[in-house]
């Protein structure tokens, strides 16, 4: 029993981070219909960029005050990476908004390996996992239950209140905000909402830089959460937020949340309880991602596809 | 002037289409013999479109039938072609980076027997069926009247051109019945009459033909009989003289009195060959395989 | 009798121009009297290639002259031979100057001329690019002039300012449309045409093989040497199909379909007897082969049907660990040997079972969609075998010491003597790959003229105006997937036996990739480009050993460019062409082509179609 609820514990960590990276995903599929392929890569050069923050910008004073250190980190992660989405959807996605589907795609793909490489050969010792400072509070809470004791990290409460309240904020953000009406208009019809003087370049960057920025805040709390930060996981997470973001229904912003905090759940509860264990808990995965997308491939909470002209 | 004979080669028969709680179409019943032209007209939102897809197989009527010479439609567009309905596009349709000849091609697909295994081996007989469709191809491109267009694609063919390259592609199904969506949007008096003769032409064929258009002198001028829906049932059928003169087709399609429609129509007439030209539209970059099903 | 290098590449090339240039005036002469064939030229134009051919030739001779003068630190360097010094290696002067002579001949020569300066302008700015950027990477300082104080004597700055004059006075006149040779000539000079061409272009292609030897610390020039050749090869390539003579032999080749192919064939057989017939450009040969299959097989799902498969290689993973568990090997679960093709052909049916069944998706899931399933599929089989899944794959293990094949005994990985003539070892394994790759070949090309064909393309272009033609787009497509996967489990076998590993970790996403990459690169849809392709993906780490760890993040570049800048690719196919280019029936623009940015400098040269 103590054993479940740890894992189910683990699963909403984990699933707090998914879901922070498949916001991303699933607003920028929702508005352009691309599968930003590179957008879990993003997410990992957060990482990495609030580490060389910590370990370039911020005075040796400074760096055990986590409510200077961290606050300094999430900044610096995020304004590396909403640079880079920007730079990316400016120069990669951009010109190939008219072109055929695979195209875009594609690119995505090479962004993605191009992103990963830069890292692994520029970052300094970048090519094995590079250890990641414990700036935050490093408090482990242990409570007796039943038959035996959970735990559950500071980090990990804060990996579950920054994906919730980000996930509120945005919600509040895109149903109320000017901006945010001037999103959806776009997602819906980028040409009528031209005619009505939304600028969808303006909008479709916008969207980016949401996405990219809430990716790069989960890198940080991957690293204080994991304690260190590898080239290998933007890949990873990527398929996983994308999975989340599919299984909550593909955008939407509820659904990636929930869709999120599911798959984390399914993967620490698979790696428990399921045949093959941890070995297997990605296949489960994305078994569970095939099987949403033949039977419900507009997913939980998403809209069956607009009927086609 | 109808050829007709006893049994309809198409028959829907009480069709009612119920979306939610919508009613798209209430009992509507048509009748088409072979070689005979219907067409199909109603304002916008009368349920044309719902009808023509519960006749290509896209939707399977809530209730009613439709038949084919007697046997029920399938609720497949695929196995409704099989069966013998074609159908053309009412925003143009091709394979764009196909040429007009492969396109006439792919309409024959059904009509071809070989499988995967003769199309490896490119045996005798694989190449006489091949041989043969061609053949029959480029004379249904002939027949239309692209002939000496086949090897071009035909996303470069002029928008007219289009419209027929559609038609013969349709006609390579070998159907007994085709469905034309709108078969003169965008064109031009000159390319409307010429739309008009290759329709006639297509009767000779003893194929029964379906249109419908918001162009009503073209229909009158053009069909055997003709259908007027309004709010998804069928008001007015019969002869383009009867349907003309109904004072109920004229007050909900037009809602105007009649001798007003006649006045409009005269003055539409006398401008259009002065000035009117034809819209002309390419086809549009459609991206192949939007996400998600239908 | 040591003939020097350096002659014996004179001894191929100047002919060669020659017979260009002698082509070019049969051509002008074979042309229509009462047809205008010479457009007009602006008045830049021509001051711009005559002084973009002189300054060419001025660097090319630069590097000798400043030596004579200079009598400087490299005495010994100041001869005419051109491939007997470190530098000289990279074939940059030879090049250049023969590329500058061709510019020159051309301004006076009654042709159009404007596309074919525009090639050859491209192709000297790539190779001085190259060479500019090999130089300034050792400090050589970039692309240096000689002066009395420094000690490389080039002319890179000069060969590049001669590419960009070449290319404006190309640019500087309309785009001339590219004249169109009648195919009605006999049989029997057609035959001579092809035999020449595709002799030519086996010994080009050994000639690259070989160019500066293979790369590595060994060899640090093998790169420059083997890019520099590459852009001359573009450049004639390019100047060649401006004057109508490359899409004459592709009709002459499609008129006459079997003899090339038989042609094509032999000459793919000569390879072993050519310079580049070694070991190690015998087993690169192989796995270009093996990646080639694979990738026509890919090109069915992508590039007929439009169905994007990120988890491509698995099914080459799956025909791999099939024949290893019937190869006899020590790891295998089947204590049992299969005869080579029994085990060939169930590979190729399990492979295609889950082709089948990775294909079902299909019938729900649309576009990228689609992707992220079989990139699913693909990660699931990496899992497995990774895990060693019911004992079939050897997990970390792998599954070691499969044997060569061995037809009657012969064993593939020995050296071969035929007729006094020594063969490199593994020779075998390239003659069965040559073979495969041609019957998969004819597979696609035979399947893409048919029904079925037609039928994917169809669904490609407007699947649901595919299903109201009355195709079964479901069916389809799974047999796409089916079909697809099937060659690559062929290719996986024979993968097995010539790396006698097989081990999960070379089929993982990148080898995905790297895959769609070669179908892309050379031009979806089309089968040479398929080829081509995986041979520059698989060649180009070759020669770049020096780059290796840089070959993924200038690979992931490429695609990108690729994307943006020719996503038709480098041989497109005639329908795709069209599609991706925005181009008109007869693809009257050709344009300067971005090649994959694997050179520091970025080589720029123009690829005929």
């Amino acid at each position: 029993m103590a054993t479940l609820l740890q894992q189910l514990i683990n699963g909403l960590v984990l699933g707090g981070l998914i879901a922070l990276i498949a916001l991303g995903y699933t607003m920028v599929y929702g508005i352009i219909q691309l599968i930003n392929f590179a957008h879990g890569e993003v997410f990992m050069v957060g990482g990495f960029a609030s580490l060389a923050t910590y370990s370039y910008f911020i005075p040796e004073s400074w760096r055990s005050d986590w409510w200077v250190a961290l606050p300094l980190m999430a900044l610096g992660g995020a304004l590396v990476a909403v640079i880079l989405a920007v730079i990316m959807e400016r120069f990669a996605y951009r010109p190939l908004r008219n072109a055929p589907r695979l195209a875009p795609l594609i690119t995505a793909l090479g962004v993605s390996v191009v992103l990963k490489e830069a890292v692994r050969l520029f970052y300094p010792g970048a090519t094995a996992p590079v250890p990641f400072p414990r700036v935050f509070v490093d408090e482990q809470y242990t409570f007796e239950i039943f038959d035996g004791t959970i735990t559950i990290g500071s980090t990990a409460i804060l990996m579950i209140a920054v994906s919730v309240i980000g996930a509120v904020v945005l919600q509040t953000y895109i149903t109320k905000s000017r901006m945010g009406r001037a999103m959806r208009a776009t997602a819906q019809d980028p040409d009528t909402a031209r005619l009505m003087g939304v600028n969808p370049n303006r909008t479709i960057v916008l969207t980016f830089v949401i996405g990219a920025a809430l990716a790069g805040i989960a890198g940080v709390l991957y690293g204080i959460q994991i304690t260190n930060v590898d080239t290998e996981v933007g890949f990873l997470y990527g398929i996983f937020a994308f999975t989340a973001a599919v299984l909550g229904g593909v955008g939407s912003i509820k659904g990636a949340v929930i869709g999120g905090f599911a798959i984390g759940l399914i993967k620490s509860l698979a790696g428990q309880y399921f045949p093959g264990g941890t070995q297997y808990d990605l296949v489960w995965i994305f078994v569970l991602l095939i099987v949403v997308l033949v039977f419900r491939p507009q997913g939980l909470f998403g809209e069956p596809e607009r009927v086609r002209a | 002037m109808t050829a007709t004979s006893n049994a309809p080669v198409l028959a829907a028969s009480n069709v009612t289409m119920v979306f939610g709680g919508l009613t798209a179409l209430k009992d509507v019943n048509i009748e088409l013999h072979e070689g005979q032209i219907l067409g199909l007209i109603g304002p916008n939102g009368a349920g044309k479109t719902t009808f023509f897809n519960c006749l290509t197989g896209l939707y399977t009527p809530t209730r009613g039938s439709v038949r084919l010479k007697g046997r029920t439609l399938p609720s497949d567009p695929a196995q409704v072609t099989v069966a013998g309905v074609a159908r053309t596009f009412q925003n143009i349709r091709l394979f764009p980076s196909m040429t007009a000849l492969e396109n006439v091609l792919v309409g024959r697909h059904s009509r071809m027997k070989q499988g995967p295994i003769a199309s490896l081996f490119h045996g005798p007989s694989f190449k006489k069926g091949e041989a043969d469709a061609r053949t029959r191809c480029l004379e249904l491109l002939d027949f239309v009247g692209l002939s000496g267009l086949d090897d071009e694609l035909a996303r470069n063919l002029p928008y007219g051109d289009q419209r027929r390259l559609e038609i013969a592609r349709a006609l390579a199904t070998d159907p007994a019945v085709l469905l034309l969506d709108e078969p003169t949007a965008g064109m031009n008096p000159q390319e409307t009459e010429a739309a008009r003769q290759l329709i006639l032409s297509i009767r000779e064929l003893g194929i029964a033909v379906v249109v419908i258009e918001h162009d009503t002198k073209f229909i009158f001028s053009l069909c055997d009989h003709v259908s007027v829906l309004v709010q998804g049932e069928l008001l007015v059928e019969g002869s383009p003289e009867v349907v003309r003169g109904d004072p109920r087709v004229i007050e909900a399609y037009l809602g105007k009195p009649p001798e007003e429609v006649q006045a409009e129509v005269d003055a539409y007439a006398a401008e259009s060959s002065a000035e009117r030209t034809s819209i002309i539209e390419p086809i549009r970059d459609r991206r192949p395989n939007e996400g998600g099903q239908q | 009798m040591n003939i020097p290098i350096g002659w014996k590449y004179l001894a191929i090339f100047i002919p060669s121009v020659l017979g260009l240039i002698g082509l070019l005036v049969l051509i002008r002469f074979a042309w229509k009297k009462g047809t205008e064939y010479v457009t007009p030229r602006p008045t830049l134009s021509r001051p711009l290639s005559i002084g973009g051919a002189a300054l060419g030739i001025v660097a090319a001779l630069m590097p000798w002259a400043t030596f004579v003068l200079n009598e400087g630190a490299y005495p010994d360097k100041s001869t005419l031979q051109f491939f007997d010094s470190p530098w000289a290696v990279s074939g940059f002067r030879l090049h250049t100057l023969l590329l500058s002579l061709v510019a020159l001949a051309v301004v006076f020569a009654p042709i159009r001329k404007h596309r074919i300066h525009k090639a050859l302008g491209w192709s000297l700015i790539g190779i001085a690019l190259i060479n500019a950027a090999f130089i300034a990477g050792n400090g050589g300082g970039f692309g240096a002039i000689t002066s009395d104080g420094s000690s490389f004597a080039f002319g890179a700055v000069i060969g590049l300012v001669a590419g960009i004059a070449l290319v404006f006075s190309g640019k500087a006149g309309p785009v001339e449309p590219i004249p169109h040779l009648s195919t009605d000539v006999s049989r029997v000079v057609a035959y001579a045409v092809l035999v020449v061409s595709f002799t030519a272009l086996l010994l080009g292609v050994a000639m690259m093989l070989n160019a500066g030897g293979q790369g590595g610390v060994g060899n640090p020039y093998a790169g420059p040497i083997f890019l520099s050749l590459l852009a001359f090869f573009a450049g004639v390539l390019g100047a060649l199909h401006a004057v109508g003579v490359t899409g004459w032999i592709s009709r002459l080749s499609d008129k006459h379909k079997w003899f090339s192919i038989v042609v094509l064939l032999a000459v793919a057989l000569g390879l072993p007897f050519t310079e580049a017939g070694t070991d190690y450009w015998m087993t690169t040969a192989t796995n270009i082969g093996v990646y080639a299959a694979t990738a026509i097989g890919l090109n069915i799902v992508v590039g007929l049907a439009g169905l994007l498969d990120l988890g491509y290689v698995a099914f080459l993973g799956i025909g791999a660990f099939v024949a290893a568990n019937f190869s006899g090997a020590a790891a295998a679960k089947m204590g049992f040997e299969l005869p080579f093709l029994v085990a060939v052909i169930i590979a190729a049916i399990v492979a295609g079972v889950f082709g089948a069944v990775v294909g079902s998706p299909t019938l729900r899931v649309r576009g990228d969609y689609l992707a992220i399933v079989t990139l699913a599929f693909g990660e699931i089989f990496k899992k497995s075998a990774q895990n060693d899944i019911g004992g079939l794959t050897g997990g970390a293990n792998a599954i070691p010491g499969v044997p060569p094949i061995n037809w009657f005994g012969l064993s593939f990985d020995k050296p071969l003597e035929i007729a006094g003539v020594k063969l490199p070892s593994g020779v075998m394994y390239y003659v069965l790959i040559i073979v495969l790759v041609a019957l998969v070949m004819v597979v696609f090309a035979n399947l893409k003229n048919s029904r079925i064909g037609r039928s994917w393309i169809a669904i490609r272009e407007d699947e649901d105006a595919a299903r109201a033609m009355g195709i079964k787009t479901g069916k389809a497509k799974i047999l796409a997937f089916l079909i697809g996967a099937t060659l690559a489990g062929v290719a996986g076998a024979v993968f097995a036996h010539k790396t006698s590993t097989v081990a999960y970790d070379s089929f993982q996403f990148i080898e995905s990739v790297t895959l769609l990459a070669a179908v892309i690169l050379g031009g979806m849809g089309s089968i040479p480009g398929a080829v081509l392709g995986a041979a520059l993906l698989l060649v180009l780490p070759e020669k770049l050993r020096e780059f290796a760890d840089y070959r993924l993040i200038l690979f992931g570049f490429a695609l990108i460019l690729i994307m943006r800048f020719r996503p038709q690719g480098l041989v497109p196919d005639k329908h795709r062409r069209a599609e991706l280019a925005n181009e008109g029936a007869e693809g009257v623009p050709i344009e300067e082509l971005n090649l994959p940015d694997d050179t520091p400098g970025g080589a720029k040269a123009q690829v005929a179609r």
